[in-house]
């Protein structure tokens, strides 16, 4: 690897670091799901820095080229975090199920609620009335 | 509303043209029954239609599925304590006058679960022949995880007691729930009996499981059915 695409490498994962760590300072991206880009980005730094490390590990499982090696822990890490966004949407969608399904029994709630509201409305309103010839009094001081 | 211990849980998705005899079918042949719709955001005038005659309705704000309505049904049962609780498709494919029948039935016994089977005296509409297959296969699947029959574990027609309404309202299948329900509720070692009944053929609307689903169909529910067998929470 040239020493200039080694510099590339290294600034293109400062870069993408930073903004990660931008976007979890601006809470635009949860830190636990962060976590995972963090070690693709520091991976990807250190795998730059020391590339012996990583002609270490190519040579450990037999693979030709470390370029490689690279590609198959890309892969590896994309596959890791699909699956674990998979398990979050599958979180998500349980949740607004059940969000859901609170606002619609609530609703109901309500509806039976004022719905007997007015009934008693009514039946107070029946017997206020002066031709129902019952004396009502409301707010009458206690004597 | 009168508040009885037997609910009916109607979930309806665009099923205008058959709602309202759904409800005064139940209102006429199970009088011992309070009822709730489901009513999971029709398009079409379901909504109307139930505020227009002033039945007891729950709107799910967000179309949520048939798993997700007949959940809310179950939800609704545990709240306001019923004892008993059944899901009548909005389709008008069950006959209410078994209701009473098999809430009577659950009275008398320790049952848990009560399925209404077109299979044992083999009366009415019988589906079709793949469809039969199918069914087939289920009961088969079912001997295997559960050792026990169930002749017709694709019935809707089930009646749940305060035990199993508690179970549903806490964890209840996506779609297509009967045959993986029934394994788990076999595996949480509680009771299902099954009684012969008659169903008729849909009035209106067309069956959830068109052929093109019924791949999709097979293979969740024997992968949900295994999955209930050995993952009893």
């Amino acid at each position: 690897m040239s020493g200039t695409l080694q510099a590339v490498v290294a600034i293109f994962a400062i870069v993408a670091l930073m903004y990660i760590g931008n976007l979890v300072r601006t809470k635009r991206l949860e830190l636990k799901y962060a976590l995972v880009w963090f070690a693709v980005g520091t991976m990807l730094l250190i795998f730059d820095l020391a590339p012996g490390i990583l002609q270490w590990l190519t040579n450990l499982l037999g693979i030709a080229l470390p370029i490689n090696m690279l590609f198959f822990l890309g892969f590896g890490f994309v596959l890791l975090i699909i699956l674990t966004q998979t398990v979050v949407i599958s979180n998500l969608t349980r949740k607004t199920k059940r969000l859901t399904q609170e606002v619609a029994l609530l609703h109901r709630r309500i509806d039976n609620i004022k719905s007997r509201e007015e009934e008693t409305k009514e039946i107070i309103e029946s017997i206020q009335k002066p031709d129902v010839g019952i004396a009502y009094y409301v707010d009458s001081e206690e004597p | 509303m009168q508040r009885r211990n037997r609910l009916v849980i109607i979930p309806a998705f665009n099923e205008a043209g058959c709602i309202v005899d759904t409800i005064e079918d139940i209102r006429q042949n199970a009088p011992s029954f309070d009822y709730v719709v489901i009513n999971d955001c029709s398009r079409d005038d379901t909504g109307e239609l139930c505020e227009k005659y002033h039945y007891n309705v729950v709107n799910l704000p967000i179309n949520s599925g048939i798993g997700a309505a007949v959940q809310t049904g179950y939800m609704y049962a545990k709240r306001y304590g019923y004892e008993y609780a059944i899901q009548v498709d909005g389709d008008g494919q069950h006959d209410a006058s078994f209701l009473e029948e098999m809430a009577d039935i659950m009275e008398d016994s320790d049952i848990n679960m009560l399925i209404g089977s077109r299979f044992i005296k083999k009366e009415g509409f019988q589906s079709s022949n793949l469809r039969r297959l199918g069914i087939k296969y289920f009961t088969f699947l079912i001997k295997v995880l559960t050792g026990k029959v169930v002749t017709d574990p694709t019935s809707g027609m089930r009646m749940v007691d305060r035990e199993v309404i508690k179970i549903f309202a806490d964890d209840y299948p996506k779609d297509y729930p009967e045959p993986e329900t029934a394994v788990s509720i076999i595996k949480r070692g509680l009771k299902i009996k099954e009684i012969p009944v008659r169903m008729k053929e849909r009035q209106a609307g067309v069956s959830s499981i068109s052929f093109k689903r019924s791949i999709y169909y097979m293979i969740k529910v024997s992968l949900a059915c295994v999955m209930a067998a050995f993952g009893v929470k």
